[in-house]
């Protein structure tokens, strides 16, 4: 009875021409953003390595490693070009010295604001926004639209459980929807494949899994437009609700929720914390002066101190002062990072949190979390970027004798020095965490929309069980 | 034409073909003179409804003329159509107006702008829309009341050649009983009625000519006194059995 | 009859259960965007005004003109309540220093990056995506509809003109949607007021400009829901068919087309483009050197057989000629580097202009982005925003660096033999800005706002247009069995 049930449930979806065109546009989009996507990526490979090849070749010409400009990239990476997140938002060049704090620039919106008009075209924005609306297309007349017909009366003119019967509806329209996106998707994968995209096991995973909370939301969508085609008496009815309902999901909650939570919770501005930083800075560098106009009054160089050590001494004394400022600038700077970081923090928190009522925002979390672009990609890239300016500080003043950077230590080193070798430099390279780190983060997203899929689901069930078939 | 029984519908050689191929109605000839009721008979797919839509000038003649009070439909659409009431098969009307608020917008088309709301209320008991329902809205209509707004609407025209097409389809025996007195009073108002229907009863009881067709042709037509003593349901079955015949 | 036809399709629309819903909700929305928008911005004036006052403070707090460094800031426009745009992708502030270009950084969304995971709602999305969406659901049946419930025969059986009654059908739905708009829009623009947002006529001139493109562009949609209701039979059809469709003119092709264009038209990238210019710089470089060997060649040899003091004499005698000889090779070679990076950038912004405008004519085949250029480029905060102020900020770099360098002039003549750093006479007294020229933000007037937008309200009109006039003449011919 219930194959019975499930199989006429596949033929009345896959036999309609409503099915056809939507598919095939379905199809056509995420085919089209899997290629975007993979073009993307080479594009932004390639000019990654030219950037990173470029800033080498630029060093070739230096003699001192002190006056070399170092920048290293954030890698692109293969599932952000499918599921975007915050990647373009964010600032992908850090300038590294071997001493201050770094931060990241040149956001790609800020590069090119012609894509920050109209965003990308990703597979995330793809489940997210269209294939939503796909999911309500097919469920909102699922039961007050075969009422309507007539077809329900006369389904239970014989003796059809309803429990099956609803079973059936779901399973089968859920089943007849599915596959054939996940034939699309598949597709897709090989296109990946076709294209020569470097995919390991690890991003196999997560990309498999992001388009499992892909399929989970659209369940939540299907589940949902059942449940509302149980509710209510006509399909024009049930219809409105759900596009409501998918304009203030997809739409309006996400987008309300970090407005609210940036009203809850305040976050010192950047300009705030500069500031702060540069007022100390200039404090430190005040008293510091003085010192080194001291300098020669206090110690005079002793007579059988030759002009080169007296000026060696100074040197000293001058990267102790360097050193000293330095620590107490950066035990500001972490302090009001920290601060900042932690509001910023319980802000995020809250926001996403309240964003939760959406389960297009925990599809989105989900995703973003499994691709590697959500809101910890800036914190994991300026980490790691802290962690490459150690070992570069290492480097550096191993080749310069540990006489720190500054425009003192250029000054007097006038005479001809052999070029510097740029290749010796220590690679930086973006790694990325576990992959079991990325899917843990995205688990309590998935239960999310496990959740929501169960909701939905018993209350179409139960509905169901008492409807009014007349 | 100038005569006292001048024909107020007339069908002249009128065919329609449509584009598929597929003759709906082939070459129908028929006079609806005023005070007249003409009842059409047929099945399903029979030229009946293509007929009503010829003179309607839904769609356009392939050949032929469908002829309203002197004037030629497809030629001059607009000035028939003032001629023409009109009262469709199962008209939904609009779900979000009340019946009267329906009544009043179609009767506007028709032209009449003089009526009040009383004159409404009145037609509308007349076809037997109980007043309790004239101010409520269309979307929980059965079939039958549906069909009462859309005959009063027809009546309310008054209009010099009425239309009527599967009429008393959705009435209940009362209200068909009611509607069948109504056609009369209406022929004696001097209208020329011109309807199809499935109902060989009815079409016995109050027509004045009686028409069979089958196939998009007019295969039988008789007058009152042409029936009187004969069995219509039997004439209807052999005419169709045995133009059956005919094209097999 | 015209009237009466009219006064139905008003009344079929204010009657009808949905028309109360969708009212609420847009209604609701375009509320909430407004509001939020005038709070986003009084935050961004908030923030804009410390940074501005932080900038000051530092730079009062530097003790010499030698280490002054400047911030510049881009300052929140009034119509970014309406329209973001780009506003929160692109960089808020500039350096502006002596040796490097300026250059936008730090964009609310790099630094709030919360912000950017779902973006923000403004009323040209509510208008873009949501009202668009609502203009189809009540035009989508307007007359397949009628035939499926058999008024359109009814009301075809009477003396109608056809083409009567598709206009009264038209002006009818445009009018029972358009006008209860207009009461949430005259409430926020009263919020605008209320919550005290400085506008001037200019601004608001813009803002009823962008009112009516966003009407235009709502107009489009009521007459394309028409003209496919007028093309099928079945309203389940022309529903599904204009879904499809808004699908596609809404989210896809804008994107689509985009990053066509960044197909078609790459730009060089930064990394080539550096290049470029170091490569060229080195070359330069060796050449002033091998050019100042020369010289140098050519005076030893001048100088050949004198003797000691001779020698010391001459020497003594043209160092300033050959000083100011070989300043002057210097500054040419300087020149030319400089001349020859701003023809490097000249061509990136050129490229770069290129693919914008192969990206935009190719979206406009899309009445949403010619609505969203509209908008943006009314509230000035499209893609130029970006240029505009990055020239602004070249400019005022110039003259910024002149005052400085008169400064230091002063300075050094004040401090005559003492050079370099923390030289100053007065150390410790902070440095007076009175003088110092401030940066004045650009500021588009009405006119050159509007101009760029004539062409996309033309494309809004003539989809309009054509929209309708499809309907009609599909209506014309239209089977009403």
């Amino acid at each position: 009875m219930l194959r019975l049930l499930i199989e006429k449930e596949l033929r009345d979806i896959i036999g309609s021409t409503k099915f056809t065109t939507t598919f095939a546009v379905c199809a056509i989009l995420i085919l089209l953003a899997f290629y975007v996507g993979a073009r993307n990526y080479q594009v932004s490979m390639n000019e990654f390595e030219a950037a990173r090849s470029e800033n080498l070749r630029q060093m070739e010409e230096l003699t001192n490693w002190n006056e070399v400009d170092h920048r290293i990239f954030l890698e692109p990476q293969p599932l952000a070009a499918l599921v975007s997140g915050i990647s373009n938002d964010i600032g992908r060049t850090v300038d590294v010295e071997t001493r201050g704090e770094l931060s990241s620039e040149n956001s790609r919106f800020n590069e090119d604001p012609i894509f920050a008009v109209f965003r990308f075209l990703d597979l995330q924005f793809i489940f997210t926004v269209v294939l939503s609306l796909f999911a309500i297309l097919f469920g909102f007349d699922a039961i007050n639209g075969e009422k309507e017909r007539g077809t329900l009366r006369l389904s239970f003119a014989n003796s059809v459980p309803r429990d099956k019967y609803i079973l059936g509806k779901l399973v089968g329209s859920f089943l007849a929807l599915v596959i054939p996106l996940l034939l699309a998707v598949l597709v897709g994968f090989l296109l990946l494949v076709v294209m020569g995209i470097p995919m390991d096991g690890g991003l196999w995973a997560r990309l498999g899994l992001i388009v499992l909370s892909g399929l989970m939301y659209f369940g939540v969508f299907l589940t949902l437009s059942v449940f509302i085609s149980t509710l209510t008496e006509h399909s024009s009815t049930s219809f409105l609700l759900l596009l409501v309902a998918w304009i203030f999901a997809v739409l309006i909650i996400p987008r309300t929720a970090v407005l609210l939570s940036g009203r809850a919770v305040d976050v010192p501005s950047m300009d705030q914390i500069n500031y702060e930083k540069a007022t100390l800075e200039n404090e430190l560098w005040d008293q510091d002066r003085k010192q080194m106009s001291e300098f020669w009054r206090s110690n005079p160089p002793s007579e059988n101190e030759s002009r080169e050590e007296s000026m060696a001494r100074f040197r000293r004394f001058m990267s102790e002062l360097a050193d000293a400022r330095e620590e107490e600038q950066q035990k500001l700077a972490e302090q009001l990072n920290e601060n900042r970081r932690n509001r910023e923090f319980v802000q995020q928190k809250l926001a996403l949190n309240i964003a939760r009522v959406s389960p297009t925002a925990s599809f989105a979390l989900a995703s973003s979390d499994l691709a590697g672009t959500s809101l910890e990609l800036k914190q994991r890239f300026v980490e790691s970027a802290n962690l490459y300016q150690q070992t570069y500080a290492t480097f550096v003043n191993e080749k310069t004798g540990g006489m720190g950077g500054g425009w003192w230590s250029r000054m007097n080193s006038d005479e001809e020095a052999d070029p510097i070798d740029p290749y010796e430099l220590p690679v930086y390279e973006y790694v990325e965490p576990e992959t079991s780190e990325f899917i843990n983060g995205a688990l309590p997203d998935m239960a999310l929309l496990m959740v929501f899929n169960l909701l939905f689901f018993a209350g179409a069930f139960v509905r169901f069980l008492k409807y009014d078939v007349r | 034409m100038e005569s006292k029984n001048q024909p107020m519908l007339q069908a002249i050689d009128l065919s329609k073909r449509y584009e598929d191929g597929h003759l709906a109605l082939d070459n129908l000839n028929l006079t609806v003179e005023t005070g007249q009721v003409y009842a059409m008979l047929g099945g399903n797919g029979a030229g009946k409804t293509t007929a009503i839509n010829l003179f309607l000038n839904f769609i356009e003649p392939t050949t032929g003329q469908a002829v309203v009070d002197g004037i030629v439909t497809h030629e001059e659409p607009l000035k028939a159509k003032e001629r023409i009431a009109y009262v469709s098969e199962n008209v939904m009307l609009y779900p979000n107006f009340t019946a009267l608020q329906n009544v009043d917008f179609f009767v506007k088309l028709g032209g009449k702008t003089k009526y009040t709301k009383e004159d409404y209320r009145k037609v509308l008991l007349r076809v037997g829309l109980q007043e309790e329902a004239h101010d409520r809205r269309l979307k929980g209509f059965s079939k039958g009341m549906r069909q009462k707004c859309g005959i009063a609407i027809a009546i309310l025209k008054d209009a010099k050649a009425i239309l009527l097409d599967e009429p008393t389809s959705g009435l209940d025996p009362k209200a068909a009983f009611e509607f069948i007195h109504l056609l009369n009073t209406l022929r004696e108002e001097g209208k020329a009625i011109l309807m199809s229907t499935h109902d060989i009863f009815r079409a016995k009881e109050v027509a004045d000519i009686v028409g069979i067709m089958n196939l998009g042709k007019l295969v039988m037509q008789r007058t009152k006194d042409e029936l009187v003593g004969e069995d219509l349901e039997k004439l209807y079955v052999e005419f169709m059995a045995g133009y059956m015949d005919e094209v097999a | 009859m015209f009237s009466v036809l009219f006064e139905k399709e008003l009344k079929s629309i204010f009657l009808s259960p949905k028309f109360v819903a969708t009212f609420g909700v847009c209604s609701l929305l375009i509320l909430l965007s407004v509001f939020v928008g005038i709070q986003e911005y009084k935050n961004e004036v908030d923030q804009y005004n410390t940074a501005v006052q932080l900038s000051e403070q530092q730079m009062m707090g530097e003790s010499s003109w030698w280490g002054i460094e400047n911030v510049v800031f881009r300052k929140p426009s009034v119509m970014q309540v309406f329209v973001s745009g780009v506003n929160n992708d692109i960089g808020r502030s500039a350096e502006i220093s002596t040796w490097v270009e300026p250059k936008l950084e730090n964009s609310n969304y790099s630094s709030d990056t919360l912000f950017a995971v779902f973006r923000f709602v403004d009323l040209t999305f509510i208008f873009q995506v949501v009202l668009s969406l609502f203009a189809i659901l009540f035009t989508y049946d307007a007359i397949n509809g009628e035939r499926e419930r058999g008024t359109l025969k009814l009301a075809l059986s009477n003396a109608v003109p056809r083409a009567q009654y598709v206009l009264a059908k038209f002006a009818g739905s445009w009018v029972g949607l358009t006008v209860p708009l207009i009461i949430p829009l005259l409430v926020a623009m009263l919020m605008v007021m209320i919550f005290g947002i400085p506008m001037d006529g200019g601004d608001w001139a813009r803002v009823l400009t962008l009112i009516g493109s966003s009407i235009l562009y709502f107009t489009f949609f009521i007459a394309f829901g028409l003209l496919v209701s007028a093309f099928t039979k079945r309203s389940a059809v022309s529903f599904l068919v204009l879904l499809v469709a808004w699908v596609c003119l809404v989210l896809i092709v804008p994107r689509a087309a985009t990053m066509t264009a960044g197909q078609i038209a790459p730009v060089t990238s930064v990394a080539e483009l550096e290049s470029q210019k170091d490569r060229f710089r080195t070359d330069r470089w060796r050449a002033y050197g091998m050019q100042r060997s020369k010289l140098w060649e050519e005076r030893r040899t001048a100088m050949e057989g004198m003797t000691e003091q001779e020698r010391n004499d001459y020497m003594a005698a043209n160092r300033q000629a050959w000083d100011e000889e070989e300043a002057t090779a210097r500054d040419a070679t300087m020149d030319e580097m400089n001349e020859h990076s701003r023809k490097l950038d000249e061509e990136l912004r050129n490229e770069k202009m290129a693919q914008e405008k192969l990206a935009f004519t190719l979206s406009r085949f899309s009445p949403a982005s010619a609505y969203k250029l509209t908008a943006m480029n009314l509230a000035d905060t499209g893609t130029s925003l970006k240029n505009e102020y990055e020239d602004a900020m070249k400019d005022y770099r110039t003259t910024f660096t002149q005052f400085v360098e008169t400064k230091r002039e002063e300075d050094r003549r004040a401090n005559r033999g003492r050079r370099g750093p923390g030289s100053n006479a007065n150390d410790d007294e902070p440095l007076d800005l009175a003088e110092l020229p401030r940066f004045d933000a650009p500021k588009q007037t009405y006119k050159e706002a509007v101009e760029p937008t004539i062409i996309d309200l033309g494309i809004l009109s003539v989809f309009s247009v054509l929209a309708f006039a499809g309907a009609f003449l599909s209506f014309i011919r239209y089977d009403v069995r």
